[in-house]
């Protein structure tokens, strides 16, 4: 099938009814989830994870990949009008969409950065098509040291650009690597720290460990505090159509934007929330005025809102060519298609080009519809906003419940969920990250396989890593960043980034 | 940090010591032919040895260096230690009460335990929100929940 086949079966698979019902669902409950601090894109993938059982597995990817792209849309919504991230990519734009709202500029703020999304998001689904599906090709070659190489890289990248310390992210690492070597031996078939428990015989699962992690300690953080009403800057959001000085000014961040999102996006480790502030920085470097950062500059905002959207579709070509989700968010992806019986990988294009180019014609599609729906429909999530907290907390517990409960009809995933929620909201407050925990327990499975694979091929001898030419490469990289951390140089730049972001 | 530093690297050392030694039981075999243990010996010995590079740093780190931040510095941490329990007694009690019964009775407890909440508003809230998400996931969406002693 040629290139042009292939994007009509894109779109052919995505127009039915139902792929395009849970694509508009996808990206109307990724935006919502945007715009409520207190439930992110993960929590929501976890949450709507059991309702995807019953559908097919195209709608379900087609879904919760709309939830991820539709929460960097709504995520700006709040960092512009009150000052609150709805999600971590979109911290860095409370700098300049607050400022820009107080100054009464809130619908141009509002508006490059739906225009940013919309082209960022757009551009890196090109960017997809192009590149996936050669790198699925050679990745045929791939064995299992170059698979085991791959995974290492990902997850030291992952904890390298951990927002707190490192040493910390590489033990949360390895505890999700030691949560997913629970259940089932993969080569004997014998049960392994299961305690006695038959539902731990398949493993714990991805969502009470998601919902937790996330879901659950995110509201108890928040219980701890007032739960009193947020202040919405209250203003009349008029002119969402950004002006020509505004396109003038933004035009060369937004092209920044998407190239930075994209190739921070296929980095492992990288993503959505790396994208946004480093375009940031990139933005305040080349400006010919830094000092108007951070007072209302609306590069300031155009260029991280493109770049986590663009990240969206770099991020899924070491997932859907390689089978390697990069974070924690490709990591619900992954599990999605592995619980529908699909292996993520250099075989799925080949195999299942519906999924793969459903997938990329719903993005276009999606990006399309969030920006056609989303800016008329602003008034309405700032009606959301305004839901108080004491309301909304005991709905998102109660769909974490249910959400739990709905995957085997057992409370043992229920109590597994809450035992994660507590361990969760204690990371978060002695500076331990969820997002290192997460990849390496969805990877343990194949990271151990590919482990043990590679040692019963070389007859025990570790020089299989190192004499292939990728796994010695990306096992290189993995020992230098390794190495390159306790360099004084490198600990002042992270010391630096830390401040940056706070 | 550096008192919760010590306190959690000496909980991951803990931890690491009893997978190393479980681990041990399963049987890690060799490198030729590494058994059900191997991967996870590996990993929990890695992570041994970086719980006590955190416990060492904890020690000798200067504690002035460091803003310390207070694990239960704000004032309404008790709310959590009831929620997180109202929740382990909701998935206790669900199989028995049935989803009805014991959803309502936990919203009732979520949406009270915010102060300034008036006392019909909570049961009418708690009721509805119970109602609408049973016909949600259980009719509409056809997931099953448990009808427990009184059949509802």
């Amino acid at each position: 099938m040629g290139f042009f086949d292939n994007i009509l079966l894109g779109f052919q698979v995505v127009l039915d009814p139902n792929n395009l019902l849970f694509c508009v669902i996808g990206v109307l409950v990724g935006t919502l989830v945007g715009v409520l601090p207190g439930i992110g894109p993960i929590g929501a993938m976890g949450l709507l994870l059991p309702i995807t059982f019953k559908i097919t597995p195209t709608s379900s990817i087609i879904m919760l990949t709309g939830i991820f792209y539709g929460a960097m849309y709504g995520g700006s919504t709040t960092s512009i009008l009150v000052n609150i991230p709805g999600e971590a990519a979109s911290v860095v734009t409370c700098l300049d969409g607050y400022q820009m709202a107080r100054q009464g500029r809130a619908g141009p703020a509002l508006g490059i950065a739906a225009w940013g999304s919309f082209i960022g998001g757009s551009l890196s689904v090109i960017g997809l098509m192009f590149v996936a599906n050669p790198l699925a090709k050679a990745a045929l070659s791939f064995g299992p040291p170059e698979y085991f190489a791959l995974m290492c890289a990902g997850l030291v990248i992952l904890t390298y650009l951990a927002q707190h310390s490192i040493l910390k992210a590489l033990m949360m690492a390895l505890v999700g690597l030691l949560i997913g070597n629970v259940g089932l031996d993969m080569i004997t078939g014998l049960p392994r720290f299961t305690f006695g428990i038959n539902e731990l015989t398949d493993g714990v699962g991805i969502i009470p460990v998601v919902m937790g992690l996330f879901g659950i300690s995110e509201v108890l953080d928040n219980l701890e505090q007032n739960l009193e009403n947020r202040e919405i800057f209250e203003t009349r959001i008029r002119n969402l159509w950004p002006s020509l000085k505004d396109w003038l000014e933004a035009k060369w961040a937004i092209v920044r934007g998407t190239l930075i999102g994209f190739f921070l996006g296929v980095l492992p480790g990288g993503g959505a929330i790396l994208a946004s502030f480093v375009s940031y920085a990139v933005e305040k470097k080349v400006s010919k005025h830094p000092e108007r950062f951070g007072k209302g500059a609306i590069e300031g905002i155009a260029g991280p809102e493109t770049a986590n959207n663009s990240a969206t579709g770099g991020g899924l070509i070491p997932l859907l060519s390689l089978g390697i989700p990069c974070n924690a968010i490709f990591a619900m992806l992954f599990s999605a298609l592995i619980i529908h019986g699909i292996q993520p990988g250099p075989l799925l294009i080949r195999n299942h080009p519906d999924i793969f180019w459903g997938l990329v014609a719903s993005m276009y599609l999606g990006n399309v519809l969030l920006l056609v729906l989303n800016l008329p429909l602003i008034g309405i999530w700032v009606q959301v906003l305004k839901v108080p907290y004491r309301i909304l907390f005991p709905l998102i517990l109660l769909f974490c419940l249910i959400g739990a409960y709905s995957v085997n009809n057992s409370t043992v995933d229920v109590l597994l969920m809450i035992l994660f929620g507590a361990v969760g909201y204690l990371m978060r407050k002695l500076g331990y990250e969820g997002a290192p925990l997460i990849l390496a327990f969805v990877l343990g499975p194949m990271f151990e396989l590919a482990l043990r694979q590679s040692l019963l091929m070389s007859k025990g001898s570790f020089m299989i890593f190192i004499t292939r030419p990728i796994s010695g490469i990306a096992l290189g990289v993995t020992f230098v960043l390794l190495i390159s951390n306790i360099l004084p140089s490198i600990k002042k730049r992270r010391q630096e980034y830390t401040e940056f972001k706070e | 940090m550096k008192i919760y530093d010590y306190w959690s690297s000496l909980f991951w050392l803990m931890l690491s010591i009893a997978v190393c030694a479980e681990s041990l039981r399963l049987g890690i075999g060799t490198l030729g032919n590494p058994g059900m243990g191997f991967m996870a010996f590996g990993t929990s010995a890695l992570l041994g040895i970086l719980s006590l590079v955190l416990l060492i740093s904890a020690i000798f780190r200067n504690q002035k260096t460091k803003s310390t931040n207070l694990l239960f510095g704000r004032v309404l941490w008790k709310r959590i230690i009831l929620v997180l329990i109202s929740l382990v007694i909701y998935a206790k009690l669900m199989p028995l009460l049935g989803y009805l019964i014991s959803t309502f009775l936990l919203m009732n407890f979520l949406f009270w335990i915010v102060r300034g909440q008036k006392w019909w508003w909570v049961l009418v809230s708690s009721f509805l929100t119970t109602l609408i998400s049973y016909y949600l996931f259980s009719k509409w969406l056809s997931g099953q929940f448990p009808d427990g002693i009184f059949g509802f």
